[in-house]
């Protein structure tokens, strides 16, 4: 499902930072993987790249049998439109749109009808249980509230690919379990491969696969 | 300073291209403000340049409005003790191969006591005037005039005269300096009796020239010459002839200013705009000076001083653009005064005038502070913890805006009472002014209200990029509520331009229908501004004999001075009078004041004459003229549009005695039926225009030119509309400028969710689109109020014509489109900008 081949990110400043050296790993369709590590060890690096929001420096991603360098913008985004799902740390969701409008966004931008994108979406927040929040802003929610309409988004067309950037981090526990419960259900009912970036251990626990990044590089990966 | 350096300036950096178009805000105001003034003042300080020159040594000089005197004057003013020497002069301005070319008539044999002519490689004995006299084809031309036109001692120079085309031959080159600087070198100087000859003067003169005699003073001589020649005549210094022609272009003047000051106020709105948003953007940035020490008093500073800089830069560029747009604008000036006011006056060199440019940087940097003061408060004002939390701090506060609102409702109030007085000048002006306040005031509330109106309509159109659209608007009150007053107020300046501009066109148009109906106008110029050359009377029988020609009217115009001010006088005879008796009447009985002013007791006014001189009918007016002051009462009062200063109509009759001139301006003729218009044209062309300098126009033509010059008279007006717009599309600009910039994680997030590239500029046209259409009603709103006062200040102060309301419902639609596409256009930037960038920095931006 998802390939990485010698794929390395730099970042260009004052000073050269290699966020991401020769990386190689293989995921499989319908694998719940938790990537871990320390700040800055190039984690997020590593998810923004599969989900491509970024463009590895010099190696190739494959998503799907599609070698992301060789898209054009506009394709990258088809196939972060119709292949990938994204979960946020700080949710992302637009403060000005109600979360049934924040779940119908991407719908929207694929061109859906307007009672298709509305019935969707509807059954999204049902999946998420916020069925009683739909017309309200994202200010009028608490924080897991919030990440359950993210991960509603996220879903909207139900994609193969599943990638969440610390979805925990900005929630207290009881609430990050229970997004983390959440996270499980949904891919045990819907078979979508999940990367989940974490610092939390129990959430890595939590997952069958766990791939530790120090430094840019894959210091361990292992599988239970 | 320090925190200038340390604070302001990396901002200012990051933010480069908004303070540019911050700054090009007040660059547009000065550089307007500047090469309008400039552009005027090259115009001025030429003819003050020419009028100085040809002045030499007179002191003072003695004329009676365009038709000059007899020729006895001369002997008048000689014989008076006090004046040591006084020449006679023709002065006109002819086209020769494409250029303007001033024509000096002087008398050889006494005017060498007051101008020196500087003669080089004089043959023929120039030197000797009685040469001079002998020979009246004799041509003296500047050496710039001679090196131009490739002339030397013997060259045969072919001018147009009244008797048709003759040649004259240069005997002699003046050089460079004094005298032949006059008019930019352009300069012939010819025997007067010879010039009376080529322009059909006559036995008149236009002026008299002359210096007093030592120890007798420029007043005491001025008192013995007007008590000697009588109240029909002005004796002045030359300098005079300035202020003049200031005054004859006074409503040109007042139309460059207004452009100027637009451009000035709409600009303050934008940096109003920039500093409200940056204050709202840099709150943490605040946040942690108060924490750190800083007092409101120094927060304030910091503000205020960046926009002094701000000010000061746009103005240094806004002096630099002035100058290259009143090199741009100096000829196009020249012959819009040359066309519309008959004066003919190239531009001179362009050069800043210290005082100008101190006046400039005081307003660009005034406009700049006045914009910042409220920003710079509400900086001052921020409360250090709540700067320091997480999060946009967009809106406008609830207390914020019902201040606002209950100072709006003030202003209208207030407003409305000074309608009441609106005959006071200054009651009628501050009505003005506070409804524009109130209107700038309620923008932010009715911005709120009309975005909160077309949301669901954007929605509707593209679920996602309408809503989004809409709800940035709706979030951000600060970011569009200032570019918004600067749409309003731009367009409520073209709404009420063009209302003023549809209005006079159709005035024009009823006048023209009326006035106008002649056939033929028979005229010895191409135009019918410049009255350089006069016909003579005894043409109307020869043109009363062409076969078809059933009536000639003949009509004498001529600018004289009537309480100081420039003012037309129509001498028409008892065809013409009636005709112009026929224009919209405003006050008067149309038999009555054809009866009064035939019989030479009464004079026609227009309506500007009444409104600008503050006669009305049945008032005495004191027409000078060489024979006495004339005291005419106003017959009546009718509309007319032929001079900006008023006209006066007298009876042709009136006229011959008190000037003693016969000659004419224009014949009309009326033609029997059955007969043509080109054909009759052809037979007068081909009856006179072998002996006589004429030319024929049809009624299409005169209608034709009078729109033409109409045209050109609001080129002005579209150049205002044009700054208007421009600046409105800058203030757009701006505004999504920063629009992109607040919105960057929500442009991410969109693009990360799936939103292609044109569906994310679709979401900044549509933002555009949205505060273009916001801007558009409130500025169609607001030009109503402002249409209803620019008719008023119109009439009142500068044209003295009442024009009448009419919205101009054609613009305000016509305005839909404009405005879209501009805001269109104004969008593709910050579109463009929105989506190219990291997706990951766009997404982990605060």
């Amino acid at each position: 499902m998802i390939s990485l081949k010698g794929v390395s990110k730099q970042f260009d400043g004052a000073r050269k930072v290699t966020a991401l050296d020769r990386i190689d790993l293989e995921i499989c369709r319908g694998e719940l993987v938790a990537i871990v590590g320390p700040s800055g060890s190039g984690k997020s690096t590593l998810l923004n790249l599969i989900g491509g929001l970024d463009r590895a420096t010099s190696g190739e991603v494959v998503l799907d049998g599609s070698a992301l360098s060789q898209l054009s913008d506009d394709e990258l985004t088809r196939i972060r439109r119709d292949k990938i799902g994204f979960i946020f740390q700080f949710f992302n969701l637009l403060p000005t749109l109600s979360c049934l409008e924040n779940v119908s966004l991407p719908l929207h931008l694929r061109g859906w009808p307007r009672k298709k994108t509305a019935e969707r979406a509807r059954e999204l927040l049902e999946l998420v249980k916020l069925d009683a929040r739909m017309d309200h802003l994202p200010d009028e929610l608490s924080g897991g509230e919030r990440q359950r309409v993210a991960i509603a988004r996220a879903l909207s067309v139900y994609p193969p690919v599943l990638l969440a950037d610390e979805p925990t981090g900005n929630l207290d526990s009881v609430t990050g379990l229970e997004i983390l419960d959440l996270i499980h259900d949904l891919h045990q009912r819907l078979g979508s491969t999940v990367l989940v970036v974490t610092h939390d251990a129990g959430v890595a626990e939590s997952c069958a696969r766990t791939i530790h990044i120090r430094d840019g590089r894959v210091f361990e990966d292992v599988t239970k | 300073m320090m925190l200038l350096r340390l604070i302001s300036w990396p901002y200012a950096r990051k933010h480069g291209f908004r303070w540019l178009l911050t700054i090009a805000g007040i660059v547009l105001g000065v550089a307007v403000f500047v090469g309008m003034h400039t552009a005027n003042q090259s115009v001025l300080a030429a003819f003050q340049q020419t009028i100085d020159r040809i002045a030499g040594k007179a002191q003072l000089q003695v004329t009676a409005g365009e038709p000059g005197f007899d020729e006895g004057v001369l002997d008048k003013v000689r014989s008076l003790p006090e004046v040591s020497a006084a020449a006679p002069v023709i002065e006109a301005t002819v086209s020769a191969g494409g250029t303007n070319l001033l024509i000096l008539g002087v008398d050889m044999l006494g005017d060498r006591s007051l101008r020196t002519y500087d003669l080089e490689n004089s043959e023929d004995g120039i030197d000797d005037p009685l040469v001079f006299l002998a020979q009246p084809d004799s041509l003296m031309v500047s050496k710039t005039l001679a090196d131009r036109k490739g002339l030397t001692i013997g060259s045969r120079l072919p001018l147009d005269t009244m008797a048709g085309q003759e040649v004259f031959i240069v005997r002699g080159i003046m050089q460079p300096g004094g005298l032949a600087g006059a008019f930019g070198g352009d300069l012939a100087v010819m025997d007067i009796y010879a010039a009376e000859k080529m322009f059909g003067r006559g036995k008149r003169f236009d002026r008299v020239d002359l210096a007093l005699k030592e120890g007798v003073s420029l007043d005491e001589g001025e008192e013995k010459l007007k008590a000697s020649l009588g109240p029909g005549f002005q004796v002045e210094p030359p300098s005079s002839r300035g202020q003049q022609f200031e005054a004859t272009s006074r409503v040109y003047a007042i139309a460059s200013d207004i452009t100027s000051l637009f451009a000035l106020f709409i600009g303050m709105f934008i940096i109003y705009n920039t500093f409200a948003i940056a204050v709202t953007q840099r709150r943490a940035e605040i946040g942690i000076l108060r924490a750190l020490g800083a007092t409101r008093a120094q927060i304030r500073t910091l503000f205020l001083a960046e926009s002094a800089l701000t000010g000061l830069a746009g103005t240094a560029l806004g002096i630099v653009a002035g100058l290259a747009l009143a090199r741009a604008m100096a000829g196009y000036i020249g012959s819009l005064l040359q066309d519309v006011y008959g004066v003919a006056q190239g531009a001179g060199e362009i050069t800043l005038d210290p005082k100008l440019a101190l006046a400039a940087g005081a307003m660009g940097v005034l406009t700049s502070l006045v914009a910042a003061v409220i920003p710079a408060r509400n900086a001052a004002r921020v409360d250090p913890v709540k700067a320091l939390q997480k999060g946009q701090y967009q809106s406008l506060s609830e207390g914020e805006n019902r201040a606002r609102r209950r100072w709006a409702i003030a202003c209208v109030c207030a407003s409305l009472v000074a309608l009441g007085f609106g005959r006071i000048g200054v009651v009628l002006y501050a009505g003005f002014l506070l409804a524009v306040l109130a209107a700038v005031l309620l923008s932010p509330a009715v911005t709120l209200w009309l975005a909160r109106a077309i949301r669901p309509v954007l929605a509707k159109v593209r679920p996602v990029e309408g809503t989004l659209a809409a709800d940035s608007l709706i979030q951000a009150p600060r970011r569009t509520s200032g570019t918004v007053a600067a749409l309003m107020l731009s367009l409520a300046l073209v709404v009420s331009l063009g209302g003023l501009a549809r209005a006079s066109y159709d005035a024009i148009a009823e006048w023209m229908h009326v006035s106008l109906n002649l056939d033929l106008l028979v005229t010895p110029v191409e135009n019918l501004t410049n009255r350089t050359f006069v016909l003579p009377e005894s043409l109307g029988a020869g043109l009363r004999a062409i076969p078809g020609v059933a009536d000639v009217q003949m009509v004498r115009g001529v600018r004289i001075q009537v309480n100081g001010s420039p003012v037309m006088l129509l001498a028409a005879d008892h065809g013409a009078l009636m005709r112009f008796s026929h224009q919209p009447l405003v006050a008067g009985h149309p038999a009555r004041m054809l009866e009064q002013t035939l019989a030479g007791a009464g004079a026609i006014a227009s309506e500007n004459f009444v409104t600008l001189h503050g006669a009305k009918l049945g008032d005495s007016v004191e027409i000078p003229s060489p024979s006495g002051m004339l005291h005419m009462r106003i017959a009546g009062v009718v509309r007319d549009f032929t001079d900006q200063q008023g006209t006066l109509f007298i009876s042709r009759d009136a006229y011959v005695r008190a000037w003693n001139d016969t000659g004419i301006t224009s014949f009309g003729i009326f033609l029997k039926p059955g007969f043509s218009a080109p054909g009759v044209r052809q037979a007068i062309l081909n009856a006179f225009s072998a002996k006589s300098r004429i030319f024929v126009m049809t009624n299409a033509e005169v209608r034709g030119y009078i729109d033409r010059l109409t045209n050109q008279w609001f080129g002005l007006t579209y150049v205002q509309i044009a700054v208007a717009v421009l600046v409105a599309i800058l203030g757009i600009v701006n505004a999504l400028t920063v629009s992109i910039t607040d919105r960057r994680r929500e442009l991410g997030v969109l693009q990360a969710v799936g939103g292609l590239r044109w569906q994310i500029r679709h979401t900044i046209w549509m933002e555009a689109a949205a505060i273009g259409v916001i801007g558009l009603a409130l500025g169609l709103g607001l030009g109503a109020v402002q249409l209803y006062y620019s008719v008023q200040v119109t009439q009142r102060d500068i044209i003295g014509i009442d024009l009448g309301y009419a919205y101009p419902f054609g613009i305000a639609f016509g305005l839909l489109p404009v405005i879209l596409g501009a805001a269109w256009l104004a969008a593709l930037g910050p579109g463009e900008q929105a989506v190219r960038g990291s997706l990951v920095e766009a997404l982990e931006y605060e």
